[in-house]
């Protein structure tokens, strides 16, 4: 997959970014499409046995049909959030974040100083990118929706990492770190409803 | 699949397994009873507790061994020793502490309890590689998740945010560590990179913060007193010691092949810094569990003191990867918290408060709870005098520095100190709350069941009860995060990666032999 690695490594970037700077809407959305993007990246999508890609992408439609806000499929409001227009001013609102995912990009594409060198640059280009936009927002944000887009973009950014050196999972770590995506998205989405279920109360 | 396949399948998995018919039996107890029915949730419970016992049972006499590696493509699932040996407690300990609990929500804490046991066999089954870590990891968060549900009480809630963001973020440091382990057989031929001590310290420091920070150690203390103020003891329990305890020997296991494999010393102020770690956590514990009035913040940080010893076993473990005294401390560890927690849970029951100065005298009032915590004390001090006290001396000893053990040796003394106070409040006279408090005759079975349990459970902790899990073969220790199948190092530059001589957990279990992951017949 050679051919589609390159587009697929920006759109899982740009998705990153947009996941830990939008609110609401465009937020899910660029989750799903990060989700999407880094499972086809870390399991090549021409290898026969895809139990590992089925699995990743089953936890985390799993975990997103559990988090996801009430209301979010409202076609005129999803318009409105998704408009180009809209995407480029959320970028634009956030420099430092964008900044940073392109310094992890080209961070990436050098070589790691250590004598493992077997490893794909385009992969360790996203897997760095997301971790440097993915970690600021889990260390310090407090909002639980965020930290929790955080989580999942730090994760995949991790796995990514660990994909160009190593190569795809086994079946069995797949299955655990699938089922960690969809613990992060389920519990992440269960601890923001009470919370706010508490503060309404309240 | 063949009928011994399908045997060694069920060997393998039985606890999961035992979970998963959880999810079958609650529900259809509470279709026979009726959903309005009051003993609904009684039954419920004893059915929760009767699985509990089953897979106690099941993990003492299945064990582990030949027959029970289970093949899944390349991925081998075996039982290992430590793993059988904490399902083998944890089903008893997790049994008692569900009774002692009651409730309406007792049933769903045994379940919570099956697959938090389950997991932890689990992750230790797998033979390397980031699984298992990543396993317990997201089981703790889980299990968080499922144990603060029920109630919008923001203060759970927080709680597992906290714990989401610590997971989250200890899961790079695992694959940070588990690309630096790989690197160390490369730099041992090619002198222009890094040397292999250099790499071996980052590993270990990658590793040994996973196990400061889910552990609880100083100053990561924050999210343990948070998880047991506001969870339920069972997940209390399993997220703040069971899980942490297990992610430790994998750790201790990890630390123990890199120190083994290293010639030159591990650079860097890693081994200080944890033995300073270690010491600071125990003086700490025990001090803020003198100075505080909660008796369910004092359990917290006794559980601190804890996580203070599985720090000092870890340095123990890169100072002298044979000694077998850093994973000797672990069980009796999980096992002396575990009765203080099943000690929390009887007191609140009963008396419907958490504040020492609405407890005066309850001990006199309900004798069983006083045998209970007289017991924790006990395993605390791992008294009389056997291999688990000669242990954590030996800890102290292998630190090599005189002034970290003589701190280390007030902050234990402090922590019983600290448990001693708590007994001593029993005595006093009756407060108002405790005299007004219902309570059961002793010949009740939960009552028995809390005395024989925290007397059985003493005597596991503190050394006095030969515990092993039966089996056909030698038992594998804990796995390490060393790769897995998916990279293969170059042969002639690997350094010595043979595991550790023993993954002994328990102060009775004989050392399996070698140590090296059972082959598949």
């Amino acid at each position: 997959m050679p051919g589609l690695e390159l587009p697929l490594v920006l759109i899982a970037i740009l998705a990153g970014t947009l996941a830990v700077t939008s609110a609401g809407r465009g937020a899910w959305v660029a989750i799903a499409i990060l989700a999407l993007t880094s499972s086809a990246l870390e399991f090549s999508v021409t290898d026969p046995n895809r139990i590992g890609l089925i699995l990743r992408l089953s936890a985390i439609g799993i975990g997103l049909v559990a988090a996801l806000p009430e209301n979010l499929f409202e076609r005129e409001a999803l318009r409105r959030d998704l408009a180009l227009r809209t995407l480029v001013r959320t970028l634009l609102e956030h420099p430092v974040v964008v900044a940073s995912a392109i310094a992890g990009l080209l961070l990436g594409l050098v070589p790691l100083a250590l004598p493992i060198e077997s490893s794909s640059d385009a992969l360790r280009a996203a897997g760095v990118a997301l971790l440097v936009v993915g970690l600021p927002p889990l260390l310090t944000s407090r909002f639980i929706e965020a930290t929790t887009r955080a989580a999942v973009v730090t994760l995949a950014g991790t796995m990514l990492l660990r994909t160009s050196i190593f190569g795809a999972l086994d079946p069995l770590t797949s299955l655990a770190i699938g089922a960690g995506f969809t613990c992060i998205l389920v519990v992440g989405g269960s601890v923001a409803t009470r919370i706010s279920n508490a503060e309404e109360e309240r | 699949m063949t009928e011994v396949e399908a045997l060694a399948a069920i060997r393998a998995l039985f606890p999961m397994l035992m979970a998963l018919s959880s999810l079958a039996l609650v529900p259809l107890i509470r279709l026979w009873r009726g959903p309005l029915r009051d003993d609904a949730a009684t039954y419920a419970t004893f059915g929760v507790q009767l699985l509990l016992l089953i897979t106690a049972v099941g993990a003492g006499l299945a064990g582990a061994g030949y027959l029970s590696t289970l093949k899944i493509g390349q991925i081998a699932i075996d039982p290992s020793e430590p793993g059988r040996l904490l399902v083998l407690l944890g089903g008893i300990v997790f049994a008692v502490i569900v009774g002692a609990g009651e409730g309406r929500r007792a049933g769903t804490m045994g379940q919570i309890a099956l697959f938090g046991i389950a997991a932890i066999d689990l992750a230790l089954a797998i033979p390397s590689g980031i699984a298992p870590i990543s396993l317990l990891l997201f089981a703790s968060l889980g299990i968080s998740g499922a144990a603060a549900s029920g109630k919008d009480d923001v203060g759970r809630a927080r709680a597992v945010f906290r714990d989401l963001r610590t997971v989250s973020l200890l899961l790079p440091a695992v694959v940070i560590a588990e690309i630096l382990r790989t690197a160390i057989s490369y730099a041992a031929v090619d002198a222009s990179y890094a040397t292999p001590a250099s790499l071996a310290a980052g590993t270990a420091l990658g590793v040994s913060l996973v196990l400061i920070v889910a552990a609880g150690v100083f100053p990561f203390h924050g999210r343990l007193i948070k998880i047991f103020e506001a969870l339920p003891i069972v997940g209390s329990l399993l997220v703040g010691v069971w899980i942490p305890s297990a992610l430790a020997l994998i750790v201790m296991s990890e630390l123990s092949v890199l120190a083994s494999g290293i010639t030159d010393p591990l650079g860097g102020a890693i081994v200080p810094g944890i033995l300073l770690a270690g010491a600071a956590t125990l003086v700490f514990g025990a001090v803020s569990a003198l100075l505080h009035d909660d008796i369910g913040e004092i359990v917290g940080f006794i559980a601190v003191g804890n996580a203070g010893w599985l720090a000092l076993a870890a340095a123990a473990a890169l100072q002298s990867p044979t000694d077998t005294s850093s994973r000797l401390i672990v069980l009796p560890g999980i096992l002396t918290i575990s009765l203080f927690g099943l000690w929390l849970v009887s007191v609140r029951r009963r008396y419907g408060t958490t504040s020492i100065s609405e407890l005066g005298g309850w001990a006199r009032r309900t004798g069983a709870n006083g045998i209970a915590l007289v017991a924790a004390i006990i395993a605390l001090a791992a008294l009389p005098p056997g291999a688990v006290l000669a242990a954590r001396l030996n800890l102290l000893l292998l630190g090599g520095n005189p002034l970290i053990a003589l701190f280390a040796f007030i902050g234990q003394i402090l922590l019983i100190v600290a448990a001693i106070r708590l007994l001593l409040v029993g005595f006093t006279p009756e407060s108002q709350t405790v005299h007004e408090a219902e309570t059961r005759p002793f010949a009740n079975i939960i009552t028995v069941s809390l005395v024989a349990g925290s007397i059985f459970v003493a005597a596991a902790a503190a050394g006095w009860l030969a515990l092993e899990s039966g089996g056909t073969g030698p038992l594998p220790p804990a796995p390490s995060v060393s790769p897995g199948a998916s990279f293969e190092p170059a042969p002639s530059s690997e350094p010595s990666v043979e595991p550790t001589p023993s993954a002994t957990v328990s102060p009775s279990v004989v050392p399996s032999g070698s140590g090296e992951i059972s082959p598949a017949p």
